[in-house]
C-alpha cells in the first residue's frame, strides 16, 4: 500500500521519506458492524409492528416507516463499506487517512496542525463500545468541516490516538485529575425555559401526533373529546392556560434534553504536547462527547448573560480561541449555569482574575444616543401601525415606548471596559450582555469609529480585532478623551498616531490629488 | 473622487434604473415609484457630488516602521491601525473602474477575520511601492501573525 496507488489525493500526502514507509496502516474497528445488525433489526420492527399487528396499508402511514427501514440498511450499509475501505496511520509528521469505495481519497494531516481531538459516540457506538474520533486542524474557516474523522474506533484506540496526538501521557489518564468544574442538578434551572422550550413543545406535540396517527390514534380528536368533557371554552383563559401546558411540556422537553447532552459533564485539565496543556470537557447520558483543546492557543474568555435571565445569574462561558469558530463545541467549556461558577472556571482557566477588576463606566452621552434609538424604534413601530387606523399606533407607541426605553437603559448599564495587567476587558450588550476578557498580547489591529451622532455627543467606539473568537471585540460609545488611551493600551503601535484624536499626521491620498 | 462618484453611481443607477421600469410598466405601483423617482433625481446627483467631495477630505492614511494607519468614511469616520508585526499579505488589487482610472487599492490583511484594511484610489506607482516597503518591512519584523 504506497502512496502512488491512490488514484486520488484530497489532500497531497508529502513525499514518502524512509521512515514513513514502514508504518503500519491500522483499520477501524469492526464491533460497530454487529451493533449496525441490531439497528437494522430495530429499524424495521415498526414497520412491522404497523403492518403485521395493526393491518395499516394506507401509503401515507407505511411510506415513513419504510423510509426508516431503508435509513436503517443504508447506515448499516455505508457503515460496512466504510470498515472495509479505510485505512489509517500515524507517522512522524502526519496523520494519514485512506478511504472511499468508488471515490477513493487520502488525506494527510500535518500533526503540528491538530489542534483538537474529539471523541463522541452515539447511542450505537456506546452499545457496540467504540468511539467516533474527530481531528480538527483549524482550517475550519474555508471548509466548514473536520480535517478527519474516523467513525469508528475502539474505546482503547480511540484514547491512544488522542494521546498520542495531543502527546498527553499515558499513565497519568488512569489517575482522575480534579476537575475545574463538574455537572451539578441545580443548572437545569438555567436550561429549561427560553424561547426554544416553546419550539421543543411544538415539536414534541406534531411528533406525538404523527407517531400516535400511524397506529391508528388521532390526538386532536383526543384532545377535543377532553375538551368537551371538561367542559372548557375557548376563552383567553383557556387560551392563556394551553400557553402554560405548552412552556411546561417544552420545558420538560428542555430539561431532558440537556440533561442527557449534559450529565457527566468535567471540565478537567491534563497535560498536553510539549509541557503544555489542554482543557478536556467530557460530557452525555446516551452518546458521550470528549473535547481536548490546546491551552497555548486560549486568548481569552467571554460571559454572556442574557437579559430575561440576569435575576438567576445565568451564564453562558466560552473561550476565545485561535482555530476555533463560536459555533463549534470547542469554544463552549461550560454549559449555561449560575455566574458564580462561570466566574470561578474562567479565573482557573485564566489563571488570573481580569474579570474582577473594576470597569470604567461610560458616560452618560451614550445612554442619550441609546435613548435616540430607542425614541426612533418607537416611532416607527407607530407609524408602521398608522394605517390599521383608529388608535392602533396609540397602543404601537404604548407597548413600544416601555420595551425600547429599557433596552436601551439595559444596554447602556452594560458598558465598560477596563484594562487589567494583560487583560482587556469589554463589556456591552443590551438582550445579551457580553463580558470578554482579551489577552491584549493577542490584539492584532483598532479601529476607532464614531458616526455623526457619535461626534455630536463626543463618543467614540474603539473595536480591537484578533485572530481568535468573534474576529473582533467592541468597547461602544466611550468618551473620545478615553478611546486613544484605550486604543494604544491595546496596541502600543497605535501610539504615534494618537495626535487630535486619530486624525494624525498623514499624507493625502497618493501624496497628489486624484485625478 | 472620480472613483468614489463611479462606485456611488454603480450602486445607485441600477436602483433608479429598476424603480424606472416598474414605473413604466408596472402602473399599479406608480402612485409610490413615482415620488420616489423624484426624490433620486434630486439625491443620486447630489450624492455623485458630495460624497466623494466630502471622502477626499477624511480619507487618509500613513505606514511608519511598525504600524499602517487608515482613516475613512463620510458620514460614518473610521481610523484604523494594523500593527506591521501582525500583517499577514500585503495586496495591490485593482478594480475595472480603477483601471480605467488609473488607480489602485492597497489591501493589508492581518491575522483577524474582521476584515482587511483597504487604501482606495491610490496612485498605482505609490501603492505598488507601498506594498514592497510592507513586505519587506514584515519580513523582517518579528512576529507570531495571531
Amino acid at each position: 500500500m504506497s502512496a502512488a496507488g491512490a488514484p486520488r489525493l484530497v489532500v497531497d500526502a508529502p513525499a514518502d521519506g524512509p521512515s514513513t514507509a514502514e508504518v503500519p496502516w491500522r483499520r477501524l474497528d469492526p464491533r460497530l458492524i454487529w451493533a449496525d445488525a441490531l439497528r437494522v433489526v430495530l429499524s424495521m420492527l415498526p414497520g412491522a409492528v404497523a403492518l403485521f399487528v395493526f393491518d395499516q396499508t394506507q401509503g401515507m402511514t407505511v411510506m415513513p416507516l419504510l423510509a426508516l427501514a431503508g435509513w436503517g440498511v443504508w447506515g448499516a450499509l455505508t457503515d460496512a463499506v466504510r470498515w472495509v475501505t479505510t485505512r489509517y496511520r500515524v507517522t512522524e509528521t502526519h496523520l494519514e487517512r485512506r478511504t472511499g469505495l468508488l471515490v477513493r481519497s487520502h488525506r494527510a494531516v500535518a500533526r503540528e496542525l491538530i489542534r483538537t481531538v474529539d471523541a463522541d459516540a452515539r447511542l450505537l457506538h456506546r452499545v457496540a463500545g467504540v468511539r467516533r474520533v474527530t481531528i480538527g486542524a483549524g482550517q475550519t474557516t474555508t471548509a466548514l468541516e473536520a480535517a478527519l474523522t474516523l467513525d469508528a474506533l475502539s474505546r482503547d484506540s480511540a484514547e491512544e490516538l488522542r494521546q498520542e496526538l495531543t502527546g498527553a501521557p499515558r499513565e497519568r489518564a488512569a489517575e482522575e485529575p480534579p476537575a475545574l468544574a463538574a455537572f451539578d442538578w441545580r443548572w437545569v434551572v438555567h436550561n429549561a425555559f427560553g424561547i426554544w422550550a416553546m419550539v421543543m413543545a411544538a415539536g414534541l406535540l406534531w411528533g406525538a401526533h404523527f407517531t400516535l396517527g400511524v397506529f391508528g390514534f388521532d390526538l386532536v380528536g383526543w384532545f377535543g373529546a377532553l375538551r368537551d368533557a371538561l367542559g372548557l371554552e375557548a376563552t383567553a383563559a383557556a387560551l392563556v392556560g394551553g400557553v402554560v401546558a405548552m412552556a411546561l411540556l417544552g420545558a420538560v422537553g428542555m430539561s431532558i434534553q440537556f440533561l442527557t447532552a449534559q450529565a457527566f459533564f468535567r471540565l478537567t485539565r491534563e497535560p498536553g504536547e510539549e509541557g503544555g496543556s489542554v482543557l478536556v470537557t467530557r460530557r452525555g447520558l446516551f452518546r458521550t462527547r470528549e473535547v481536548a483543546r490546546d491551552e497555548s492557543r486560549t486568548r481569552g474568555i467571554s460571559l454572556s448573560e442574557p437579559l430575561l435571565w440576569r435575576w438567576l445569574g445565568t451564564t453562558d462561558t466560552s473561550l476565545i480561541t485561535t482555530g476555533a469558530f463560536w459555533w463549534s463545541e470547542g469554544v463552549t467549556i461550560l454549559p449555561r449555569g449560575p455566574r458564580r461558577v462561570a466566574r470561578r472556571v474562567a479565573a482557573a482557566v485564566l489563571g488570573d482574575e481580569p474579570l474582577t477588576a473594576p470597569l470604567v463606566r461610560h458616560p452618560a452621552a451614550a445612554l442619550r444616543r441609546r435613548l435616540a434609538w430607542a425614541l426612533w424604534a418607537t416611532g416607527g413601530c407607530g407609524l408602521a401601525l398608522a394605517p390599521l387606523g383608529g388608535r392602533a399606533w396609540l397602543v404601537g407607541l404604548a407597548v413600544a415606548a416601555p420595551v425600547t426605553l429599557g433596552l436601551a437603559w439595559a444596554g447602556y448599564r452594560s458598558l465598560g471596559h477596563a484594562v487589567s495587567g494583560p487583560w482587556l476587558v469589554l463589556r456591552s450588550g443590551a438582550m445579551n450582555r457580553e463580558t470578554s476578557a482579551l489577552r491584549r498580547k493577542a490584539v492584532s489591529g483598532v479601529c476607532v469609529r464614531q458616526s455623526p451622532l457619535q461626534r455630536r455627543l463626543g463618543l467614540a467606539t474603539v473595536r480591537v480585532s484578533t485572530a481568535a473568537g468573534n474576529g473582533s471585540y467592541a468597547a461602544r460609545d466611550l468618551a473620545v478623551a478615553r478611546a486613544v488611551p484605550l486604543a494604544v493600551a491595546a496596541l502600543p503601535e497605535a501610539a504615534p498616531f494618537r495626535e487630535g484624536d486619530g486624525a494624525a499626521p498623514a499624507r493625502i491620498g497618493s501624496g497628489r490629488p486624484a485625478p | 473622487m472620480a472613483l468614489w462618484a463611479a462606485r456611488g453611481l454603480a450602486f445607485s443607477l441600477p436602483l433608479v434604473g429598476v424603480l424606472a421600469v416598474a414605473y413604466a410598466f408596472w402602473s399599479a405601483s406608480r402612485p409610490w415609484t413615482g415620488p420616489l423617482l423624484v426624490a433620486a433625481s434630486v439625491l443620486v446627483p447630489l450624492h455623485a457630488v458630495v460624497m466623494p467631495l466630502w471622502r477626499y477630505r477624511v480619507h487618509r492614511w500613513e505606514s511608519t516602521e511598525e504600524a499602517v494607519f487608515a482613516a475613512e468614511g463620510w458620514i460614518v469616520r473610521q481610523w484604523r491601525i494594523a500593527p506591521l508585526s501582525r500583517i499577514q499579505t500585503v495586496d495591490t488589487v485593482r478594480g475595472p473602474v480603477e483601471q480605467l482610472l488609473g488607480l489602485s487599492t492597497l489591501v493589508v490583511t492581518t491575522a483577524s477575520s474582521s476584515g482587511a484594511i483597504s487604501i482606495r484610489g491610490l496612485d498605482p506607482g505609490v501603492a505598488s511601492e507601498a506594498a514592497d516597503r510592507l513586505a519587506e518591512i514584515t519580513r523582517r519584523t518579528p512576529g507570531d501573525a495571531t
